[in-house]
C-alpha cells in the first residue's frame, strides 16, 4: 500500500480556539479591538459635533451618556487595560533593550510602559480635572 | 516524490494568493502601525476613554473643562492634530490589523480582500479625523 | 530513595491503522504505573506487554533528539517528558497536531523539514577569512556577549511541538512555521554568519515571519525554552529594518 495515499491529515476547523484557554485567551486579546472600533467611532462622532457647535456638542454628550454607549464605552476602558496588560509584556521580548552591556530586566520594561500609562492619566487630571483658567 | 493533493496539506498559496517568494514589503508598513497603534490603545486610550466616554457624559469632570469653546481651542490646534494621530489614527490601524488576522484565523474571507477593506477603512476614518481637526484650525 | 507506590492507570490512544479502517478510533490501556512512569515509559510498557500493534517514535528518553513528540489532552508535549503524575483526570494521547498522520502516533514531518531547510539553518560564510590551513588551523572567534546574543535560540532540537501548538501553521501549512524561523533567526544573529540577506528573502514573506500573529502557544510547549515566538518576532524587527534598506537603495 502506497505510504501517502493512506496518510490521514485534518484541517483546522474554525473553532479550533475553543480548544484550549490559552486560545481562548489570545482570541479575547484579538477581540479587544472591537469595543476600541466602538469608542474611536464615537470620538469621531463628537470631533464632528464639537466642529458644528455648541448645541451639537452637548447633543454628543448626552449620546454618550446614554446606558448602552455608556456600557460599550465601560467595556472599552476594560478592554484597554486588558489589552495593555497583554501587549506590554510582549515588548521586551520583541526588542530586547540593552545599554551598552547591560541587559534591561523584563519586568523593568514593563513597569516603564505602566509608569507611562499613570503620566497620561496624571496629564489628563491635570488638563481636565480642575476649572479651567 | 510526489504525492496526491487529498492527503497532505495544501502546497499552493490559496490563501494569501501570492505567489511563493513574493516579498511582502508592505507587511512591516502594517506591523509598524499596529505596533504603534498598540502602545497608544494601551498607553493613551485608558485615560480618553475614562475622561472623554465616562466621566464626561456623567458630568463627573468640572464644569467648564470640556466646554464647547474649551473643547475647541484644545483640539483644533497642532497638539490636537497630534493627539488625534496618536489617538485615533494609529490605534484605528491596530484594529485594522487584528480584525485582519482575526478573520483569518476564523476563516472568514479571503485574506487579500480583507486587508484592502480594513486598512483602507482605517486609513480613510483617519483621513476624516485628520481633516476635522485641519477643519476646525481653518475655521 | 523511598519505596514507589504502583498504581493502575487508564489512558486513551488514538490509534489510526490505515491497513484496517480509513477511521482513526480511541483504545484504552490500564498499565501500573508509580510516580516515575513518563508517558513515554507507558508507550513502551503499552507495546511490550499489551498491545505490539501500537506505533510511536522514540529514541533517546531524555529530552534531546525530538522524536517522541505527541498531543496530550490536546496540548504538544514530548512523552519523555511528561509524567503521568501530573494528570489527575483522563489522559488522551493523539498525533502531534497540524501534520498528516502516518499510522497511530506517527506522522510525517516533511513539511517541517522542507521549511525548515528553507531558512537555510547553518553558517553562511561567502568570504571565509584564509583558505584552511591544517599546520596553522584558523578558527572562529566569538566573545561571550556574542554567543549570548542567539545561544537560547540554538536550544532547539527539532522536535515539532511549536508546530503542532501554532494555529496560524494550523490554519495555513504554507507558514514556514515557529521552529524554522527561530533556527534562521539564531543564524541571523550570529557573529560568524554573513547569510542574513538570502534568509530574508523567505523571512519577509506573507508565509514567512508576517503569518505569525503572536499567539505565543510555540514558547509555551517548548521543551527547550527557546522562545520561538520572540525569535519570529524580532525577525520582524530585522524585515522592517530590511525593507526600509531595500526602500532606500530602491
Amino acid at each position: 500500500m502506497d505510504k501517502s495515499t493512506s496518510q490521514r491529515f485534518v484541517p483546522l476547523k474554525r473553532n479550533w480556539w475553543l480548544k484550549l484557554r490559552f486560545f481562548k485567551l489570545y482570541m479575547l486579546r484579538e477581540a479587544t479591538v472591537l469595543p476600541l472600533v466602538f469608542f474611536l467611532l464615537c470620538i469621531l462622532a463628537g470631533m464632528v459635533a464639537l466642529l458644528q457647535g455648541p448645541e451639537s456638542w452637548q447633543r454628543w454628550i448626552a449620546f454618550m451618556g446614554s446606558p448602552i454607549v455608556l456600557l460599550l464605552n465601560l467595556l472599552a476602558l476594560a478592554a484597554s487595560l486588558f489589552h495593555a496588560a497583554t501587549f506590554f509584556v510582549l515588548f521586551p521580548r520583541v526588542m530586547p533593550l540593552r545599554i551598552g552591556n547591560y541587559q534591561l530586566p523584563d519586568k523593568a520594561i514593563v513597569a516603564g510602559q505602566w509608569a507611562g500609562v499613570l503620566a497620561v492619566l496624571l496629564l489628563f487630571i491635570w488638563l481636565f480635572g480642575r476649572a479651567s483658567v | 516524490m510526489t504525492k496526491p493533493t487529498m492527503n497532505t496539506p495544501s502546497t499552493d498559496s490559496q490563501r494569501t494568493n501570492q505567489p511563493p517568494h513574493h516579498q511582502a514589503y508592505d507587511e512591516s508598513l502594517w506591523w509598524g502601525l499596529f505596533s504603534a497603534g498598540g502602545v497608544c490603545f494601551a498607553v493613551l486610550l485608558p485615560s480618553a476613554i475614562l475622561f472623554f466616554a465616562v466621566l464626561l457624559p456623567l458630568g463627573w469632570l468640572p464644569a467648564d473643562a470640556l466646554s464647547h469653546e474649551r473643547a475647541s481651542r484644545l483640539l483644533f490646534s497642532v497638539p490636537g492634530f497630534l493627539f488625534v494621530g496618536a489617538a485615533v489614527c494609529l490605534p484605528l490601524f491596530h484594529a485594522a490589523h487584528r480584525l485582519r488576522h482575526g478573520m483569518f484565523d476564523l476563516i472568514l474571507g479571503r485574506d487579500t480582500t480583507n486587508k484592502k477593506l480594513m486598512y483602507g477603512a482605517a486609513a480613510l476614518l483617519s483621513l476624516l479625523a485628520l481633516g476635522l481637526v485641519v477643519a476646525g484650525m481653518f475655521r | 530513595m523511598s519505596a514507589q507506590q504502583v498504581s493502575t492507570r487508564r489512558i486513551s490512544v488514538k490509534r489510526y491503522l490505515p491497513d484496517n479502517s480509513t477511521e482513526p478510533y480511541w483504545q484504552e490501556y490500564e498499565l501500573p504505573v508509580d510516580d516515575s512512569t513518563s508517558l513515554l515509559d507507558a508507550l513502551n510498557h503499552i507495546k511490550e506487554q499489551l498491545d505490539s500493534t501500537l506505533s510511536y517514535r522514540w529514541s533517546c528518553r531524555m529530552a534531546i533528539c525530538g522524536s517522541c513528540g505527541v498531543m496530550v489532552n490536546g496540548v504538544p508535549k514530548l512523552g519523555c517528558k511528561t509524567f503521568l503524575r501530573d494528570f489527575d483526570d483522563e489522559i488522551r494521547i493523539e498525533p502531534l497536531a497540524h501534520f498528516p498522520v502516518q499510522r497511530d502516533l506517527v506522522v510525517d514531518m516533511e513539511i517541517f523539514l522542507d521549511h525548515l531547510a528553507a531558512v537555510k539553518p547553518y553558517l553562511i560564510d561567502d568570504n571565509p577569512v584564509k583558505p584552511f590551513d591544517p599546520k596553522a588551523p584558523e578558527t572562529y572567534r566569538q566573545s561571550p556577549r556574542q554567543l549570548a546574543r542567539y545561544k537560547q535560540f540554538a536550544n532547539c532540537i527539532n522536535c515539532g511541538l511549536c508546530y503542532s501548538a501554532c494555529p496560524q501553521f494550523g490554519l495555513n501549512p504554507e507558514f514556514i512555521g515557529p521552529g524554522a524561523i527561530a533556527l534562521g533567526h539564531r543564524y541571523n544573529l550570529d557573529s560568524r554568519d554573513h547569510g542574513s540577506t538570502q534568509r530574508m528573502a523567505e523571512l519577509n514573506r506573507h508565509e514567512g515571519v508576517w503569518s505569525c500573529t503572536f499567539v505565543g502557544f510555540c514558547s509555551k510547549v517548548c521543551p527547550k525554552h527557546v522562545d520561538p515566538a520572540a525569535a519570529i518576532n524580532q525577525s520582524k524587527v530585522a524585515s522592517a529594518k530590511h525593507t526600509l534598506i531595500a526602500l532606500f537603495k530602491g
